[in-house]
C-alpha cells in the first residue's frame, strides 16, 4: 500500500489524531503516558469497546442500533438480581445468564429488523424503550450496591494478567477484562473476514438488494448481526458491573451516542457497508481519552455531550464527503480492509 | 349494503388507509369513555387533553416533514431544549435586570426563532451538501444541541417566568386553551405547505424518489433546506408552550416526547421510506395517543409500564402497516392473475 492511500484512510487521520493529543496532554501532564494509566484506561474502557463492536457490526450491515446500551443495562441488572436471588455464586453462571439474555434481545431486534421494512434505528429506538420498561416495571428501580454483591463479582473486577509494582509498593496490572476484548476481537475479525455469514454482513450494508439478488440469505444475516451485538451488549453489561461493582438500572442508558460516535469516526458508515475493525478501536480511544481529558483541557463535565455531539457530526460529515467525492472519482480512497 | 351504513361512516377518505385509523380512534375514545365515562368526558379533562398535546403536537408536525422528504428529524426534542432555554434565560435575567417584562417575552419569543434557523441550516446543510444520512445528521446535531443547552444551564433548570408569559401557556379564550389555538394554526400552515404549495409538492416528489424528483428539475437541496428549516421552527414554537407551560426548563425535558413523535407519524400513515404522510392521519393518530395518555394518567399507570407501552406500539404499528402492505400487494396480485386468466379465455 503505497503512503498517499494510507494517508486517504480514516484509521490514519485519526490514529494522527491520538498521537497529536497524547502529546498535547503529555506535555501539561506527564502522568499521562504511564503503564500505570494506560493499564486504568485500558481497564475501564474495554466495556465500551466492546459495546462498540457490535455497534459497529449493526452500523455495517446498514443499520443503527440504539438499543445496545439498554441491552446491556438489561442484561446487568436482571442476571446480577436472578443471581443474587438463586444464590449461585459463579462467574460463568452470570456471563452464561447476560449472555442468553442479550441474545434473546437481540434476537428480538433481529426479528422486527428483518420483518418490517422500516429504519433499524425506529425499531431499535422502539425495542429499547420495551426492553427498559420491561425491565423497570418487573425486576425494579432499586440499584444493587456493593454489599449484596456476590463474591465473585468482585474479584473478577480484580482479576490481573500483568501484575507490575509502583514505586510505592502498590501494585496495578493489566485487566482480565482487556483479555475479553482482544479475544472478541479475534473471534469477530475471523468471522468478518472468513466466513460466508461475515462477508455477507458486508454485502447486506452495501446493498441489500444486490444482496439478496446475489444469493445471500439477509435474514440470516440480520439475525447474526443482532444476536451477535445483543451477545457483545450481554458481556458489557456484566464487565461494566465487574468494573464499578454496582448495577443501577439507569446506568449505562443514554451513552450509545458517543458509541456510536466513535465508531462513525473510525470510518464505518452505514450507506456503503465500509469500515474496519481497526477503525472502530481507534474511534473508541480518541473518544475515551478525549473524555477523560476534559477536564484538562479546562472544560467541566457539562461539555462531554455538546463535544460527542460535535464528534459524531464530524465523523459523519468527514466520512460522507470523503464518499462523494469517491464517487464522482476525484480521489481513490482505500476505506475496505480488502 | 353501503345505504344502511350511517351517513357518518360514508364519509370518503381522500388516504385509504385514514379510514382504518378513524374506526380505530372512535375505538379508543369508546373504550376509554366505556370504562371512565364521568371522569373522561368532565369539561376539566378534556380541556386538560387539548392543553396537554400541543407541545408534543408541534414536534410531530416536524418529525411528519422530515419523514415526508424521506428524513428524519431526530434532533427535534434537542432543538427544543436548545430553544426553550434561550428563551427561559432572557424570561428570567431580563426582569431580573430591569427589562419591561412584555419586551422580555417578545424578545424570548423572537429569539427561539433567531435560534432554530442555525438548528435547520446545519441539519439541512449535512443532509443535502455532505450527503450525511438525516439519521446520523440528526443523531449528531441531537447531541450537539442537548449539549449546548446543557453547557448554557450549566445542566441546572431555569424557572420563574414573568406572570402574563405563563398566560399562553395556561390561558384559555372562550374556555379554550391558547396552546391549543395556537396548535390548529400550526396545523393548518403545515396542511397549507404541503397541499396547496409547490414546495409542499416537491417534498412529497423528493420522498418518493429523489432521483426522479432531480430530473424534473427540482433542487433537491434546497428543498431538504427548506424541510429542516421549517421542523426547527415548528419545534421552536413546541419549545415556547413547553416552557410556557412548566414555568421552568432544564436540558432533557421532553426526551420521552421523540419515540412518542415518531409513533404518532408513522401510526397516522407516514412512511419512514418517504413520499407519505398526511395531515387528517396525523390529528387522528395524536388524538389517540392523547386518550391513552389522559387513560394512563387517570388509572395512575407507573412511568416505567408507559415506556414500555409507547415502545410496545411503535412496534405493533409498524407490524400492522407491514402486514396491510402485504395484504394490500396480495389482493393485487390475484387480482391481475384473475384478469389475465379471464383474459386468457
Amino acid at each position: 500500500m503505497n503512503l498517499k492511500r494510507i494517508f486517504k484512510r480514516s484509521e490514519t487521520f485519526v490514529l494522527l489524531i491520538i498521537i497529536a493529543f497524547s502529546v498535547f496532554v503529555t506535555i501539561k501532564n506527564p502522568a499521562f503516558l504511564t503503564l500505570d494509566n494506560l493499564f486504568d484506561l485500558l481497564r475501564s474502557s474495554s466495556g465500551t469497546a466492546i459495546l462498540g463492536i457490535g455497534i459497529f457490526l449493526v452500523l455495517i450491515s446498514g443499520g443503527v442500533d440504539v438499543s445496545s446500551t439498554t441491552i446491556a443495562i438489561v442484561t446487568q441488572y436482571v442476571s446480577i438480581t436472578l443471581m443474587i436471588r438463586s444464590g449461585i455464586d459463579s462467574m460463568w453462571f452470570l456471563f452464561g445468564l447476560s449472555a442468553f439474555i442479550g441474545i434473546v434481545l437481540g434476537a428480538i431486534n433481529a426479528f422486527f429488523v428483518s420483518l418490517l421494512k422500516v429504519p433499524t434505528l425506529i425499531v431499535t429506538l422502539g425495542t429499547s424503550s420495551l426492553y427498559h420498561g420491561i425491565m423497570l416495571e418487573f425486576f425494579g428501580t432499586r440499584s444493587v450496591n456493593i454489599g449484596s454483591l456476590p463474591e465473585s463479582v468482585k474479584s473478577f473486577g480484580k482479576i490481573n494478567i500483568l501484575t507490575l509494582t509502583r514505586a510505592d509498593g502498590s501494585t496495578y496490572g493489566l485487566s482480565i477484562f482487556f483479555v475479553i476484548l482482544i479475544a472478541l476481537l479475534i473471534i469477530t475479525y475471523v468471522i468478518l473476514k472468513y466466513t460466508v455469514i461475515g462477508r455477507s454482513v458486508y454485502a447486506i450494508g452495501g446493498n441489500l438488494e444486490a444482496a439478496k439478488r446475489a444469493g445471500f440469505n439477509t435474514r440470516k444475516t440480520h439475525f447474526f448481526v443482532y444476536t451477535y451485538a445483543g451477545l457483545l451488549a450481554g458481556i458489557m453489561g456484566v464487565i461494566h458491573l465487574s468494573l464499578i461493582r454496582y448495577s443501577n438500572p439507569n446506568y449505562i442508558v443514554g451513552t450509545e451516542l458517543g458509541v456510536i460516535a466513535a465508531v462513525v469516526l473510525g470510518g464505518a458508515r452505514i450507506s456503503g457497508g465500509t469500515g474496519t475493525l481497526t477503525g472502530t478501536m481507534l474511534g473508541i480511544i480518541l473518544i475515551t481519552i478525549l473524555e477523560k481529558n476534559l477536564i484538562m483541557m479546562g472544560l467541566s463535565t457539562y461539555w462531554q455531550q455538546l463535544f460527542i455531539g460535535v464528534v459524531l457530526i464530524l465523523g459523519v460529515s468527514i466520512t460522507y464527503l470523503q464518499a462523494k467525492f469517491q464517487q464522482s472519482g476525484k480521489t481513490i480512497i482505500a476505506t475496505e480492509e480488502e | 349494503m353501503k345505504n344502511k351504513l350511517p351517513r357518518l361512516l360514508q364519509f370518503k377518505f381522500k388516504e385509504p388507509k385514514n379510514k382504518f385509523l378513524f374506526i380505530i380512534m372512535m375505538g379508543t375514545i369508546l373504550i376509554m369513555f366505556a370504562l371512565l365515562p364521568e371522569v373522561f368526558l368532565s369539561s376539566t379533562n378534556l380541556k386538560s387533553m387539548a392543553s396537554q398535546f400541543p407541545e408534543f403536537g408541534f414536534l410531530a408536525l416536524a418529525m411528519m416533514l422530515a419523514m415526508i422528504t424521506g428524513g428524519i428529524d431526530l434532533s427535534v426534542v434537542a432543538t427544543a431544549n436548545f430553544t426553550g432555554v434561550i428563551a427561559a434565560l432572557i424570561l428570567t435575567k431580563g426582569p431580573a435586570a430591569g427589562m419591561n417584562p412584555m419586551l422580555s417575552i417578545v424578545l424570548a419569543i423572537a429569539a427561539t426563532i433567531v435560534a432554530a434557523l442555525p438548528v435547520g441550516l446545519i441539519n439541512g446543510f449535512l443532509i443535502a451538501y455532505i450527503g450525511v444520512p438525516p439519521i446520523l445528521a440528526t443523531l449528531g446535531t441531537q447531541g450537539l444541541f442537548l449539549g449546548i443547552a446543557t453547557v448554557i444551564t450549566k445542566g441546572l433548570s431555569v424557572a420563574n417566568f414573568p406572570k402574563s408569559f405563563l398566560y399562553i401557556g395556561n390561558g384559555s379564550i372562550f374556555g379554550i386553551p391558547i396552546v391549543f389555538i395556537l396548535f390548529i394554526i400550526g396545523t393548518i400552515f403545515v396542511w397549507l405547505l404541503l397541499g396547496k404549495t409547490e414546495q409542499g409538492f416537491n417534498m412529497y416528489m423528493l420522498g418518493t424518489n429523489p432521483i426522479v424528483s432531480r430530473y424534473s428539475g427540482v433542487d433537491n437541496a434546497k428543498i431538504i433546506m427548506q424541510t429542516y428549516i421549517t421542523t426547527a421552527l415548528l419545534a421552536a414554537v413546541s419549545s415556547i408552550i413547553m416552557i410556557s407551560r412548566a414555568n421552568s426548563m432544564r436540558p432533557g425535558y421532553g426526551s420521552s416526547y421523540l419515540l412518542q413523535a415518531i409513533l404518532v407519524v408513522v401510526l397516522g400513515g407516514a412512511d419512514p421510506d418517504g413520499g407519505f404522510g398526511n395531515i387528517p392521519g396525523l390529528l387522528m393518530a395524536i388524538v389517540m395517543l392523547q386518550v391513552t395518555q389522559s387513560g394512563f394518567n387517570i388509572l395512575a399507570f407507573s412511568p416505567f409500564v408507559r415506556k414500555f407501552i409507547w415502545g410496545f406500539a411503535l412496534l405493533l404499528v409498524m407490524t400492522i402497516n407491514y402486514i396491510a402492505q402485504q395484504y394490500g400487494n396480495y389482493k393485487r396480485v390475484k387480482k391481475m392473475r384473475q384478469s389475465t386468466a379471464s383474459e386468457a379465455t
